[in-house]
């Protein structure tokens, strides 16, 4: 009733409760954003003269290393935060309603977050190590011969694992937040209604945390797009991802890393449209 | 008028506030009084904190001067110092950076001219072809070579160029290891291994395509070769694998070495030799930046730091090569005639050139 | 029932070999000695003492840095929350054109490359004369940087508040602080407590601009850890200081995972 008195009013209130958070990140962050862009053609050189130029963003994209960096990070991204989330989101509906035990399994998923990412990489090499526990358990076994090199596997799987462990803990505590909001009363009024557990899940727990789905994914994708540590320590020698990239062609170059970087932030935007387009489809077609 | 704003805002904070440097005009004297006045000086080094504290003891006592020194890596020290520039006064004292660094630096818009310093003709303001442009001086020598297992090779055995490496890689596949990144020992490794296989004048910086090209067959015999030796993740990396037995010989720096040996990290029965092709010598060096907080300390600390006495005590107890020339170098670790198969690193911009050749066409081929 | 069980049994097994055997390895690691280095031939290490742990435990810089974590940690959280809420309840709540949009830009700060909001994000506060104190700089930059997830985290939270709750409570002649408390709070807290977490462990673990604005009198745990794990890689040392880091984690897991049982909406809200 109030709210039609003046168009302008809800407008400023909008506005207001924006400013905080997102006004806060585009006046500081923004500023700093910009400068990467900038960087990238040439301009505000720390370290020495500016020159507005296209010829840094010629050059990497004439790199291979450049190109599979690229493509090495977004299937990096993608791979982690899919699997990270198909893990976590069954885990957070099964542990919606508390049972004996269930505090105990939600302490031990969550684990991970205690350990520095660092650590975690630099104990994980340690047990995939040519004379680590792996190696030794298999050809203990004689399943093997001899020892295999696992570290820094050409595949990146040392990584991918790497990735789920530190991330599925996140994925599960953005989930179950939104899995455990959806009010008893709805699931009952859904099974007094007949619904099966397929339904109930598909009808009622799949729309209700849609959002959280999107956010687990988004923040997943982020995060191993970018990733630097695990990467240079349990990482492919054949392929470096984006982050790794920048940090190697600082050395010689700021407007080169300053490209990767660009990439990374328009790779990090576009990952997480596409989450976001993604999810509205859905979205959409359960209300049909 | 929101991109107007921000841009100003990114000119803003990257204007340098003009320095005015108080020592400029003060004889060494006076600067040894101020420093005494100041009563402390903070240096930012990224290796062996815990060593170095114990080492810069003599000179706390002799001035009464207290060293506090950083906790840190060398990449939040530099990003440290580039982020205190648009500072009136910042946190950095004295700032440690490998001296290869420095090549296409413009020290001046970092740190104070050096000249200040009473003179020393032995000081390295120069190091293995890189020049510290009288901004930054030497204080720590060191040796990039190749560290091995004696239990598994013999000392006479030992590889000394690029054929005998090949023929070494061929006879134990898998055993053999560098790295290309987070490091500049595997870098020295085969850059040193291409100008041995001919056609690079290390001493001509000149990017030229054709230069490049006449590489190829350099480019070729390390993919020929790929599959019998290994590509580590870092110089630790390397260390670590060939300590744990998987590896047998790897490319290295002898402090680096040396130092995890000292900390019960590595096997202490690990040797380290410079083949007879050459690799590359190098340093690290410090400065003072224009607005150190501490600026006549830290001048009385980087004069302390590069003379003959900390030189030879440095070399005594870490077994890096003295960076002054009247210092005593009878304790190094690498002997007289392995040291004389140093060599300077070649000439940039065109090296820069090569290695990214090589990680195209030998890396990424992998 | 009996699914639940061999699902639990099957859980705690993996879980078992998802933790024993990193911590495990990492117990192991801390007790080396110096004197001897643990080299794959030997099961377990050669030489075993606690000197690790002494050197660690003595050096006077690691009570510092454990105290400036953990109180670090906490404030950035608490300042992240509160500069949230209210974008979190627009982005939530109020439908309006470019909302996604929106949303997209709160992402910000996670995807500028990390090495330039360090260096130039810093230089901007050293500008704008927020440095003053050491603690209270990096607490906002923290703060600032970790602002996306609260912000995803919470806005999904305000969108599952239920306006029918609302609307009984305000029927019903609720107070608009009573009104917060039955029809508001049991959807947030999840998503809040969720929130909080992820900035504390994302600002316990941050090293680049913790650094800068706090080298050095303002040393956190980071720090230690970095140059630990850098050049010198001295991996007994590592493992002690992780294991140093894991026993406050513990604690604070268990903390919040009090809070977040009672926090369950199903329980608190009642469905009658």
């Amino acid at each position: 009733m109030s709210t039609r008195a003046h168009p302008v009013w809800p407008k400023l209130r909008l506005l207001a409760l924006l400013a905080s958070g997102l006004g806060v990140i585009l006046v500081l962050i923004g500023a700093v954003a910009w400068i990467a862009l900038a960087q990238s053609f040439g301009l505000h050189n720390p370290m020495g003269e500016d020159r507005l130029t296209l010829d840094h963003w010629e050059k990497m994209l004439d790199r291979r290393l450049y190109l599979r960096a690229v493509g090495y990070s977004l299937w990096l991204g993608f791979a982690a935060a899919l699997i990270s989330v198909a893990l976590a989101y069954p885990l957070a509906i099964w542990l919606r309603r508390p049972f004996r035990g269930s505090a105990l399994v939600s302490a031990v998923l969550q684990a991970p977050l205690l350990v520095h990412g660092l650590v975690a990489a630099f104990l994980f090499v340690n047990i995939i190590a040519y004379h680590g526990l792996v190696n030794q358990l298999m050809v203990a076994l004689g399943v093997w011969a001899e020892p295999r090199q696992l570290q820094n596997d050409r595949n990146a799987w040392g990584v991918l694992i790497l990735q789920v462990w530190k991330n599925l803990p996140f994925a599960l505590l953005v989930l179950s937040g939104s899995v455990r909001a959806i009010g008893d009363d709805i699931l009952d009024a859904a099974r007094d209604l007949g619904a099966g557990a397929f339904a109930r899940f598909r009808r009622v727990i799949l729309p209700l945390s849609l959002s959280a789905l999107q956010a687990a994914l988004t923040i997943v994708f982020i995060g191993a797009l970018a990733d630097y540590s695990f990467q240079v320590i349990a990482g492919p020698t054949n392929a470096q991802s984006l982050a790794q990239l920048m940090v190697f062609s600082r050395a010689r170059s700021w407007h080169e890393a300053a490209v990767v970087g660009v990439t990374l932030m328009v790779l990090s935007l576009l990952g997480a449209a596409l989450i976001a387009v993604l999810s509205r489809a859905l979205r959409l077609r359960g209300v049909l | 008028m929101k991109k107007l704003m921000i841009s100003a805002t990114a000119l803003a904070l990257l204007g340098l506030p003009a320095l005015a440097n108080d020592l400029a005009g003060k004889s060494w004297d006076e600067i040894v009084a101020q420093a005494r006045t100041e009563g402390e000086v903070t240096w930012y080094v990224w290796h062996l904190q815990d060593a170095l504290r114990e080492a810069v003891k003599p000179f706390e006592a002799e001035y009464g001067i207290k060293v506090t020194i950083a906790e840190g890596t060398i990449g939040g020290h530099f990003d440290k110092v580039l982020a205190d520039r648009m500072r009136k006064t910042g946190d950095v004292d004295v700032h440690a950076l490998g001296f290869d660094r420095y090549e296409g630096m413009d020290l001046a818009g970092l740190y104070i001219p050096l000249h200040i310093l009473p003179p020393d003709s032995g000081r390295a303001y120069e190091v293995t072809g890189v020049s510290g442009q009288g901004h930054a001086v030497a204080y720590w020598g060191n040796q990039s070579g190749i560290a091995y297992d004696p239990a598994k090779v013999d000392e006479t055995d030992l590889p000394q160029n690029a054929a005998e490496f090949a023929e070494f890689w061929a006879a134990n596949p898998g055993k053999f290891g560098f790295n290309y990144e987070n490091g500049g020992a595997g870098p020295s490794f085969y850059t040193n291994v291409i100008v041995n296989l001919g056609g690079w004048d290390r001493a001509d910086g000149t990017e030229d395509v054709n230069r490049l090209m006449a590489l190829e067959p350099a480019m070729a015999f390390f993919r020929d070769n790929g599959p019998n030796y290994v590509i580590t993740a870092s110089n630790a990396d390397s260390i670590t694998r060939l300590s744990d037995g998987e590896l047998v010989m790897v490319s290295a720096w002898e402090d680096h070495l040396a130092g995890l040996q000292q900390r019960g990290e590595v096997r202490k029965d690990l040797k380290f030799y410079v083949p007879e092709m050459g690799m590359n010598g190098g340093g690290n060096g410090v400065g003072i930046p224009l607005n150190a907080p501490h600026p006549a300390a830290a001048a009385v600390f980087v004069n302390w730091l590069a003379s003959a006495e900390t030189q030879s005590m440095f070399n005594a107890t870490f077994g890096t090569v003295p960076m002054n020339a009247a210092a005593d170098s009878s304790k190094a670790l690498v002997s007289p005639e392995d040291r004389a198969n140093q060599v300077a690193a070649p000439a940039r911009p065109f090296r820069d050139s090569v290695e990214a050749y090589f990680i195209e066409n030998v890396i990424l081929e992998r | 029932m009996t699914l639940n069980r061999a699902l639990f049994v099957a859980l705690l097994l993996i879980g078992t070999l998802w933790l024993a055997l990193p911590f495990g390895m990492a117990i192991l690691w801390s007790l080396v000695d110096a004197s001897t280095p643990w080299t794959p031939d030997h099961i377990l290490p050669p030489a075993i003492s606690l000197d690790r742990w002494r050197n660690m435990l003595g050096n006077p810089v690691l009570q510092v840095a454990l105290l400036n974590s953990y109180l670090l940690a906490p404030t950035a959280a608490l300042m992240t929350l509160t500069l949230t809420l209210p974008t979190a309840y627009a982005l939530g709540r109020i439908p309006f054109r470019g909302r996604e949009i929106a949303r997209m830009l709160t992402l910000l700060p996670l995807v500028v490359p990390g090495f330039v909001t360090a260096i130039f994000l810093t230089a901007l506060l050293h500008r704008i004369g927020f440095t003053g104190s050491r603690f209270w700089a990096v607490a906002f930059s923290h703060a600032l940087l970790f602002l996306p997830y609260a912000i995803r985290i919470l806005s999904v939270s305000f969108e599952q508040v239920r306006q029918d709750h609302i609307d009984a409570a305000r029927d019903l002649g609720a107070s608009p602080l009573a009104r917060f408390r039955v029809a508001w709070l049991p959807a947030l807290k999840p998503g809040l407590l969720a929130a909080f977490l992820i900035v504390f462990i994302q600002s316990i673990e941050e090293f680049a601009i913790a650094f800068i604005l706090g080298s050095p009198d303002f040393t956190t745990i980071p720090t230690l850890l970095y140059a630990r794990l850098g050049q010198d890689f001295v991996r007994p040392d590592a493992a002690v200081l992780s294991l140093i880091l894991v026993l406050p984690n513990v604690i604070l897991m268990l903390i919040l995972e009090q809070l977040l049982r009672s926090a369950n909406p199903s329980l608190s809200s009642g469905k009658g």
